[in-house]
């Protein structure tokens, strides 16, 4: 099976402290899916550089092919030493995930990854391995559907250091409080707020040192195809709904007219119900063979404002049967933040004479801003999104 | 069979088809015309600027909003659909 990791992280800063000093670095490739965290030394502007530096290095680096031992003595040479403390050093780990399911990781003085295989906890085998004299932990394993792995800093491991608890949250409890909260089908997102929430409980609301959380689950891959907008050129109509018919897996219509084409090009009948489960949104139509099929900018615009609403919210706010309502923004929203993995957009760029009177909250020029938004904030989900003009 | 389509494109929403739908179905339900007009939705019927656009038997009308659209509807459609009602009976 193909997979696709799905992944996400978030940090706190050191309480007064605008810049972060852990780093986190996500590589998606055709082949493989690389996360680098760092850790560096101290907080602030300073650790900042050095994370920084040691997570783009890393990133950089592996994905290109390198091997760990040339990676880490780029790193040692690279990094500028600390005038205080008269050293360079920033720890890591990095994961990278082949979409075979083969796992690979390097950690490097980072609390330990916690691997989830089918919502158990379960061990991992690490090799100690010296690099530069260094020790290193490396693994190699095969994972499997549904998976789960959870890596942090060290923040998270002395949260509530000295205050709250004494010695802090420590790794074992910190690993017995995932394994009791997981649940089957968590997404990765939920699981970082949740662990970082309490974190930032246990702080009382003042990190003593930058904490980060970032989660990964195996998934089916799953690619989404949506069309919005007709092409500039109407010769192109045929190749953008043979592009689209012709995709694997979900398969989205967005737009009056781009629904018209579609409908004009296959051969299917166009219905568009008459039900409005929201008056302020535009019904949806069905088209046999497509998916969904929803009127275009506005419903566009309310998606995003959704999955924006839905990046944004606590942990404890976050309720998936939001999502479960039937007007066609909501049902946009689930299929491009639950139901699929990557998301390729097909858009057309015609112009519509309707959206040139004044009454149109929106224009051609924001309708092209508003993909562009969509697609940033899905990307910020860590989903692969492309986006093809036309 | 009148069919009455209503245009329900990003245009036309913003000017009130949903209000217009309404007052339709209502008007329908209350002179029982129920077995002669079907109103459907519409995507983008390339008339945008002549108001929502609306087609009745595949003659579009002009300049409905929602605040005629009972005027419209007693103008426009009612009269087909009794005719086709008398029709039927005959």
């Amino acid at each position: 099976m193909e997979y696709f990791i799905d992944a996400a992280y978030e940090s706190l800063n050191h309480y007064g402290e605008e810049l972060c000093g852990d780093k986190v670095e996500f590589v998606r490739t055709d082949k493989f899916f690389l996360a680098v965290l760092a850790d560096g030394l101290g907080s602030g502007v300073k650790a900042n550089i050095l994370s920084t530096l040691t997570s783009k290095i890393i990133a950089t680096m592996m994905s290109s092919g390198a091997e760990i031992t040339e990676v880490v003595e780029t790193i040692a040479s690279t990094l500028p030493v600390c005038s205080e403390r008269g050293l360079a050093y920033s720890t890591f780990s990095i994961i990278k995930v082949d979409h075979s399911g083969h796992v690979y990781t390097v950690e490097f003085d980072n609390p330990e990854l916690v691997y989830f295989h089918n919502n158990i906890l379960s061990e991992i085998p690490r090799k100690t391995v010296e690099i530069g004299g260094k020790n290193m932990f490396i693994s190699e394993f095969e994972a499997e559907n549904n998976d789960m792995l959870v890596v942090f800093s060290d923040g998270v491991v002395h949260a509530g250091v000295g205050r709250l608890l004494d010695l802090g949250w420590q790794y074992d409890n910190i690993v017995s409080y995932i394994a009791e909260n997981i649940e089957p089908d968590m997404s990765p997102r939920v699981l970082t707020r949740k662990l970082l929430g309490a974190v930032n409980t246990l702080y009382m609301q003042k990190p003593g040192d930058d904490s980060t959380v970032c989660s990964f689950r195996l998934k089916p891959n799953r690619p989404a195809t949506v069309m919005v907008g007709p092409p500039v050129n109407a010769d192109m109509d045929k190749l953008v709904v043979n592009k689209l018919m012709y995709s694997r897996g979900i398969k989205v219509v967005c737009g009056g007219s781009t629904s018209q084409i579609v409908s004009r090009v296959t051969g299917k009948e166009l219905t568009v119900s008459i039900d409005y489960d929201n008056p302020a949104i535009p019904p949806t139509a069905t088209i046999p063979g497509i998916d969904l099929v929803t009127e275009g900018v506005l419903t566009l615009g309310k998606c995003l404002d959704i999955i924006r609403s839905h990046s944004q919210s606590d942990a404890d706010k976050w309720d998936t049967f939001s999502l479960d309502k039937k007007d066609g923004a909501t049902r946009l929203a689930k299929v491009l933040l639950e139901e699929c993995t990557e998301v390729h957009f097909l858009v057309g760029r015609a112009l519509n004479p309707a959206h040139q009177n004044p009454g149109m909250p929106v224009s051609l020029g924001l309708k092209l801003n508003l993909i562009n938004d969509l697609a940033a904030e899905l990307e910020k989900t860590g989903k692969k999104v492309t986006v093809e003009y036309f | 069979m009148v069919v009455v389509q209503v245009c329900v494109g990003s245009s036309c929403h913003m000017k009130g088809s949903y209000q217009v739908i309404k007052t339709f179905t209502q008007l329908i339900q209350v002179n029982e015309l129920e077995d002669v007009v079907t109103l459907k939705a519409s995507f983008c019927m390339g008339r945008c600027l002549t108001g929502i656009s609306v087609m009745v038997n595949d003659t579009p009308v002009d300049n409905v909003g929602f605040a005629n659209a009972d005027q419209i509807f007693y103008e426009h459609i009612l009269p087909l659909a009794q005719k086709e009602k008398c029709g039927e009976e005959a």
